[in-house]
């Protein structure tokens, strides 16, 4: 360059300084944006009086036209465009402490005040939060200046050009790589919560494949499902047990089994959503969809005498309605029930219009759990053929429907907590209700469907029972009358009633001479009328239907699963006053919030129309959700921080236009492909960084929002354990079915009016991955628990992680650990030499080479334990007391060494 | 920033800034020899690079139950809460009614049944008069009935509450409420929230301890001890008078003091190099929290030994070391307090006397519940009072409910036996110790003992009331979550002064 090019150079940007100079001087401000300024002084300050809940003085600052409409005063306290003339701004100024805002208070800083002002000045103009809208397009950021602030290793793909975008601007630059065995060791335990094999491992630190090679490896093994499964679980609140004080065991892990399946599948997650929600409403489910439908039966059931089932039903359906809304919109609408959002611009009707949808599910929180699902085996299944055969061929398809329900759940049907007016008889807390001799009750608005049938689930002791069926009461007109006989058990059965063909209520008398007062002479468990098997005719008609009736008893295993109520038994959804289901106000419709997005009109109003509502791609909350909380698993921070709230009073976003991208491209691009997003993410240079840093770095960044370095995070209560098992070969790679019971301390169970007891697996199930471990709610796995599992009694969306000694405890003490240990130092025991030995437990644990200081410390503890055992070689027995075992006293010092690695930091810790 | 978070951030500062780093690492490094952190401190030292820099860590960093003073000065350092799972029946205990007594056998007023629901009773119960003797005693003439014979030796200790109300009657949800705050899963216990505000006394002990006897562990599961949203480092450590007293305390069978000690050496040794290279402070809590495992690793044992006690001790309260027992809970929460454990939760189940048989009969099993528990609370009460331990040990006691002042009919019909159903708009409560009067009774319920009719209190009073003789404002003692400030009493709660001293 010459000089002459220099001067003007140099005089171009003079001229530029000082046009951007004046510019600056004389421009006025930029004008406040709602959102960014405006909405957070509101909510900090102001709404908590002024909001959902309170509304002081009639004033509200949740929605536009409460904030800009008349108060109480009769005038608005907001005049936009003019401040000074506006109440609200008078107020923060007020010297007088009865008048001055916020009450009670600090006064406003000088700064809130003069936003305040100008945004009124400016108009007052309202806004849309940002995560109430998604944008159609973000572009990546495309100019860097590679060579000063990261080397071309770190940009691999988008997300590193929204991060390093940020980091300069944070004047900070990104780590080198992480060394290949910490980089394949974190990436292992992100994709398949274990550490990587011995041939994986060596494979990919040779060099054999590649990094992305590597990653697509660990995506398509299955143990890739049973991960991912553990974090969905934990917000379907999935658990062994029912909750509640009598937390018996219900048979849930069919719904698990489906879940792991699905990540294995890659099933997109909008599919994932819809089955989970509403697989029963799909045209002709498959067993599988039906399962999937048990997300929502994860709900707990209140067994304990003297419950309402009435106020538990409800109680489940606001869990549903709750838990939707924190899985897919990260929005905590619970608060909701009782009065509008405090900071969220939800209205408490619209809380109730959400009900709805949920509000016609079949069940009812009786102990059977109905509905549930049949499994039938092959034999039962050829007769559940043979049956559908038939309707199918002389029926139609509402017979059809009727049959394959009534086969596949046993549902719809009078549950006997229906029944009332009851004279000699009574419902017995749950389940039956019983009548004696002269005994009557009524059923209420019954459709029998004219049917020539009821059927009965009943068990009676006595024979001679005669029982009528009248309507309404005791001189209503007969429509069947019968005589029950002693029962081997309880059957279900059917008799023949009068047709009818509209609702009536079904008066139940029962007589017997020859039974004593008080005593029982049916016990009824429900009722039901099933559409008359079609083909009377026919020559097999009557068998065909003793098939049928036979199916009824058929023993199978069971899974709750969500059903809808047929139009005759609909319920209304009310709203409760306070959130009091007992003080039932106002009737509303299916209706989703009006701030989200629209609703299409060709979507079925149930549950099946809300969850394809869901996950709309016009839904600004399901996609960004989803990308938040995968992030956060993988790095143990979210792009907004507050996982469980995206909203008006969630943290900012730490880089809101990669959420945005991000969230487009899952569902655009990727096709709401799980497995996609997780690749890439974990291609990404940002996360392929070591997570080193000097306690500097770390003051400057201590959450690592700004990913200047690689995740580092302590394993789960989960890959803990299975980690342990991994490494000194014990765990197995047996998948799916019921619940296993790995040791655990005795008289841990102690539950309240069950002799259920923890039986301790035998062979393989001793040594399953955690995931299949049995959950009891009111007492979970006490290690797991210790290391921050939840109980699973509502959704759990983060796991709080601590650091306590009864970790320590845990991994030192807890036999299970212990007898990893042994097993490590059995593989140890091979070495050539004593380094060799410790070298080779180290290596097989961290999957890194030892280094010579920890070598030392290792050794210094195993000449101290050796020493010890040599004196006393009752002890090395004692501690190596498992089955078949040599036990020397440097196999028990090995051992000590080993359970010393297994309790390093490093072990403990993805890094 | 709520107000409660600015003074512990405000109270950390300070303490930060006022500490040298002697005196941090004195505080810390008592453990095994002052082995490790001392030994990391000198050759790394987190502060040493900035020193004048303010909080790097806070204390809470390397140790989340380290202690901190509350926002007002307190009147109890610790809790002991009795809780009766089942409910005890006030109407044989405390809630005196002669009324009751003329009216039994008569069948309940209408008026009083509209519009109620009850867990069991069914159409129109009769009344059952209380079925025990009562007498006026102490200095106080509280009324104490013949079930709790050695109870009248410390009437005038003891704040009654008599009109107490909830508005669960089923026992699942009525001890959520009572422990915390709400009938639904998911919100943290009291013990929890007086861990997580003022920490713990001694290191070497979790600072909320369970106990429980009965048999059984109370109906709500673990829950009522649970942290909620809270850290579940702030939840409840059950501690157990039978097997280990703390799951995985002891040492694997082999295993000697001094290989342990060698081994969280070891362990320590390299997790202070692991320090240097990530330089993570939940590296240092860790090291932290190895030593803290050793040491309570002895000192558990030792305090949930009652053994070695004086036999006078032992026989004071009637214990019967081995076995799983009320009396041996109290004896323990002595001792927990003593050593500076801030919260004693103990549970005792079998207190839900419908009489549907021998057991659950007022005037049989009953009878002898309360005598399982009246000599161990008054050696309580008395013990704390001779060491000194009264006046800053608050001592709680009720059910989640009460009982009917009707009898119960189960399925319409009359029963063999005499038992009361749950009851949640009337029962009794009482305080003692840290903070609240003796001798005194607050509030009454109307001559059969069905209502409230003066001084009511709701379960979010209690709490609110609790959480003042800690020093803490109920209505500012909060924890963000789910984008909202969350407190014990949620929109509830007054402070009763009544009780207070």
């Amino acid at each position: 360059m010459n000089k002459k090019k220099i001067t003007g150079v140099l005089f171009a940007i003079v001229i530029l300084i000082g046009v951007i100079f004046v510019w600056k001087f004389f421009s006025a401000p930029d004008p406040v944006d709602f959102s960014a300024d405006i909405k957070p002084i509101l909510n900090e300050s102001c709404i908590s009086c002024h909001g959902g809940v309170a509304k002081n003085g009639g004033f509200s600052l949740l929605f536009e036209e409460e904030a800009l409409g008349n108060t109480k005063s009769g005038s608005p306290a907001i005049l936009p465009g003019n401040a000074l003339g506006s109440e609200m701004i008078k107020r923060v100024h007020s010297n007088n402490p009865e008048m001055r805002m916020p009450y009670k208070k600090a006064k406003l800083s000088d700064h809130d005040i003069d936003l305040l002002t100008r945004w009124i000045n400016e108009g007052a103009k309202w806004g849309d939060h940002w995560a109430y809208s998604l944008p159609e397009k973000v572009a990546i950021p495309e100019e860097f200046e590679i060579s000063k602030t990261a080397s071309e290793e770190f940009l691999q793909n988008g997300i590193d050009r929204f991060i390093l975008e940020k980091l300069e601007t944070e004047e900070l630059h990104p780590n080198v790589p992480a060394d290949k065995n910490i980089i394949s060791r974190r990436v292992a335990f992100d994709i398949t919560g274990l550490p990587l094999s011995d041939k994986e491992f060596n494979d990919f630190n040779a060099g054999t494949i590649s990094y992305e090679k590597l990653v697509d490896n660990l995506l398509s093994k299955p143990s890739f499902g049973e991960k991912w499964a553990t974090w969905w679980l934990d917000m379907a609140r999935y658990a062994d047990s029912k909750g509640y004080e009598k937390d018996q065991s219900r048979t849930m892990w069919q719904y698990r089994d489906w879940v792991i399946k699905a990540f294995n599948k890659d099933m997109p997650y909008d599919q994932f959503t819809i089955e989970q929600l509403a697989g029963d409403l799909l045209p002709n489910p498959t067993m599988d969809q039906m399962i999937a439908t048990a997300f929502h039966r994860n709900t707990m059931n209140n067994d304990e005498g003297g419950t309402e089932d009435e106020e538990f039903r409800v109680a489940s359906v606001m869990d549903r309605v709750s838990t939707t809304f924190e899985v897919w919109q990260s929005t905590t609408i619970g608060c909701v029930q009782c009065h509008s959002h405090p900071y969220d611009p939800f209205l408490q009707k619209e809380y109730y219009n959400i009900m709805a949808f949920y509000n016609n599910a079949r069940d009812e929180d009786t102990p059977s759990e109905s509905p549930v699902l049949k499994f039938y085996n092959e034999e039962q299944q050829v007769d559940v053929d043979k049956v559908m055969d038939w309707v199918a061929t002389f029926g139609n398809e509402k017979t059809t429907k009727a049959y394959a329900d009534f086969l596949r759940l046993q549902e719809p049907v009078y549950h006997a907590h229906s029944a009332i007016n009851f004279q000699n008889g009574v419902y017995d807390n749950h389940a039956a209700f019983n009548l004696w001799d002269d005994g009557s009750c009524v059923l209420e608005n019954v459709y029998t469907k004219n049917s020539s049938y009821i059927y009965f689930k009943y068990n009676a002791r006595h024979n001679g029972t005669k029982v009528t069926i009248r309507e309404n009461d005791a001189n209503g007109e007969v429509f069947a009358s019968f005589t029950l006989n002693r029962t081997k058990g309880t059957v279900t059965e059917r008799f023949p009633i009068k047709n009818i063909d509209r609702k009536v209520n079904l008066y139940l008398e029962t007589n017997n001479d020859n039974v004593k007062n008080q005593i029982s002479v049916m016990n009824v468990y429900w009722l039901a009328f099933i559409d008359d098997l079609p083909g009377e005719d026919e020559k097999d008609h009557t068998a065909i239907n003793a098939t049928f009736d036979k199916l009824l008893m058929a023993p199978t295993p069971t899974l709750p699963v969500m059903s809808e109520n047929p139009a005759y038994m609909k319920r209304t959804t009310q709203i409760f006053t306070r959130g009091n289901w007992l003080m039932k106000a106002d009737t509303v419709e299916a209706v989703t919030p009006k701030v989200l997005n629209a609703w299409n009109e060709d979507w079925p109003k149930n549950r099946l129309g809300f969850s394809k509502w869901l996950v709309d791609k016009k839904n600004p909350l399901t996609a960004r959700t989803l990308v938040n909380r995968i992030w956060h698993q993988i790095y143990g921070v979210g792009l907004v921080s507050t996982i469980e709230d995206i909203g008006s009073q969630s943290a900012a976003p730490s880089h809101p236009e990669m959420l945005d991208w991000l969230s487009l491209r899952f569902m655009n691009e990727l096709n709401w492909s799980i497995k996609s997003l997780v690749k890439e993410i974990v291609l990404s240079g940002t996360y392929r960084q070591n997570s080193e840093t000097t306690p500097k770095g770390y003051q400057v960044d201590p959450d690592n929002v700004f990913y200047a370095r690689g995740p580092r995070q302590r394993l789960s209560a989960e890959q803990i354990r299975d980690q342990a098992l991994a490494i000194s070969g014990l765990l197995s790679a047996k998948m799916y079915g019921p619940s296993v019971m790995p040791p655990q301390p005795d008289g841990v169970w102690q539950t309240v009016y069950s002799g259920q007891k923890w039986v301790e697996s035998k062979g393989e199930d001793k040594y399953r991955r955690a995931v299949y471990t049995y959950l009891k709610r009111t007492s979970p796995y006490p290690s797991f628990m210790t290391f921050d599992s939840g109980s699973r009694e509502v959704c759990t969306i983060r796991r709080t992680v601590t650091n306590t000694p009864l970790q320590a405890l845990i991994t030192l003490n807890d036999p299970v650990y212990v007898e990893a240990a042994y097993h490590l130092a059995k593989t140890m025991k091979t070495g050539s030499d004593l380094d060799e030995s410790i070298g080779k437990g180290y290596e097989k644990a961290t999957q890194s080479i030892i280094k010579g200081e920890t070598l030392t410390v290792l050794k210094e503890l195993y000449q101290t334990s050796l020493a010890e055992f040599e004196n006393n070689m009752e002890a090395a027995r004692d501690l190596l007391h498992f089955e078949d075992v040599d036990s020397s006293a440097e196999l028990a010092a090995l051992t000590v060494v080993a359970s010393a690695i297994m309790n390093l930091d490093e072990f403990l810790t993805k890094a | 920033m709520d107000n409660f978070e600015k003074l512990i951030q405000e109270k950390i500062a300070l303490e930060v800034e006022a500490k040298t780093r002697r005196h941090f690492i004195k505080q810390c490094a008592t453990g095994i020899g002052g082995l490790a952190l001392s030994s990391i401190f000198m050759g790394c030292d987190p502060f040493s690079s900035t020193p004048k820099q303010k909080i790097q860590f806070s204390p809470r960093d390397l140790n989340p139950l380290s202690t901190m003073a509350p926002p007002f000065s307190p009147k109890a350092k610790s809790v002991i809460y009795l809780h009766m799972a089942g409910s005890p029946s006030q109407l044989e205990m405390f809630d005196y009614k002669p009324i009751l007594e003329k009216l039994d056998g008569q069948p309940c007023p209408d008026s009083l049944l509209r519009g109620k629901k009850f867990a069991f009773i069914k159409g129109k119960p009769k009344l059952l008069g209380p079925q025990a003797k009562f007498e006026q005693v102490g200095e106080s003439g509280n009324w104490v009935s013949d079930n709790m014979p050695h109870f009248k030796k410390v009437v005038d200790d003891v704040a009654f509450l008599k009109a107490v109300n909830t508005d669960q009657f089923n026992h699942g949800p009525a001890q959520l409420l009572m422990h915390t705050g709400s009938p639904r899963i998911g919100r943290p216990s009291i013990g929890s929230w007086a861990t997580y505000g003022l920490g713990s006394e001694n290191q070497n002990l979790p600072g909320f301890v369970v106990l429980t006897s009965g048999g059984k562990a109370p109906s709500a599961g673990k829950s009522v001890w649970g942290s909620g949203f809270l850290p579940s480092v702030y939840q409840g450590v059950q501690c157990r008078s039978k097997g280990d007293p703390v799951l995985y305390i002891d040492d694997p069978k082999g295993i000697s003091r001094n290989i342990k000690k060698s081994t969280i050496d070891a362990i320590n040794k390299i997790n202070k190099e692991e320090y240097t290279k990530y330089a993570d402070p939940e590296i240092l809590a860790r090291i932290n929290q190895y030593e803290m495992a050793y040491r309570m690793q002895i000192a558990v044992p030792n305090v949930m030994n009652i053994e070695n006690e004086p036999e006078n001790i032992k026989e004071m309260y009637g214990v019967e070391p081995g076995k799983e027992s009320f009396a041996n809970n109290c004896l323990l929460a002595r001792k927990l307090v003593e050593d500076g454990v801030r919260f004693v939760q103990l549970f005792d189940w079998g207190w839900d006397s419908h009489g549907t048989g021998h057991q659950t009969a007022l005037d049989l099993g009953f009878r002898n519940k309360c005598k399982d528990v009246d000599r161990p609370i008054t050696a309580l009460i008395l013990d704390l009072k001779q060491r000194g331990l009264l006046d800053e040990t608050l001592i709680v006691w009720g059910g989640e409910f009460g009982r009917t002042p009707m009898q119960e009919n189960r399925g319409n019909q009359k029963m063999s036996f005499k038992g009361r159903d749950h009851h949640g708009d009337a029962f009794t409560m009482w305080m003692a110790g840290g903070g609240v009067k003796g001798g005194v009774s607050h509030g009454e319920t109307d001559e059969i003992g069905f209502n409230g009719v003066e001084g009511r209190v709701s379960v979010h009073d209690v709490h609110a009331t609790i959480l003042h003789t800690l020093g803490f404002n109920h209505e500012e003692f909060t924890f963000d979550f789910q984008g909202r400030p969350f407190r014990l009493t949620d929109v509830h709660g007054h402070v009763i002064h009544e009780i207070l001293a």
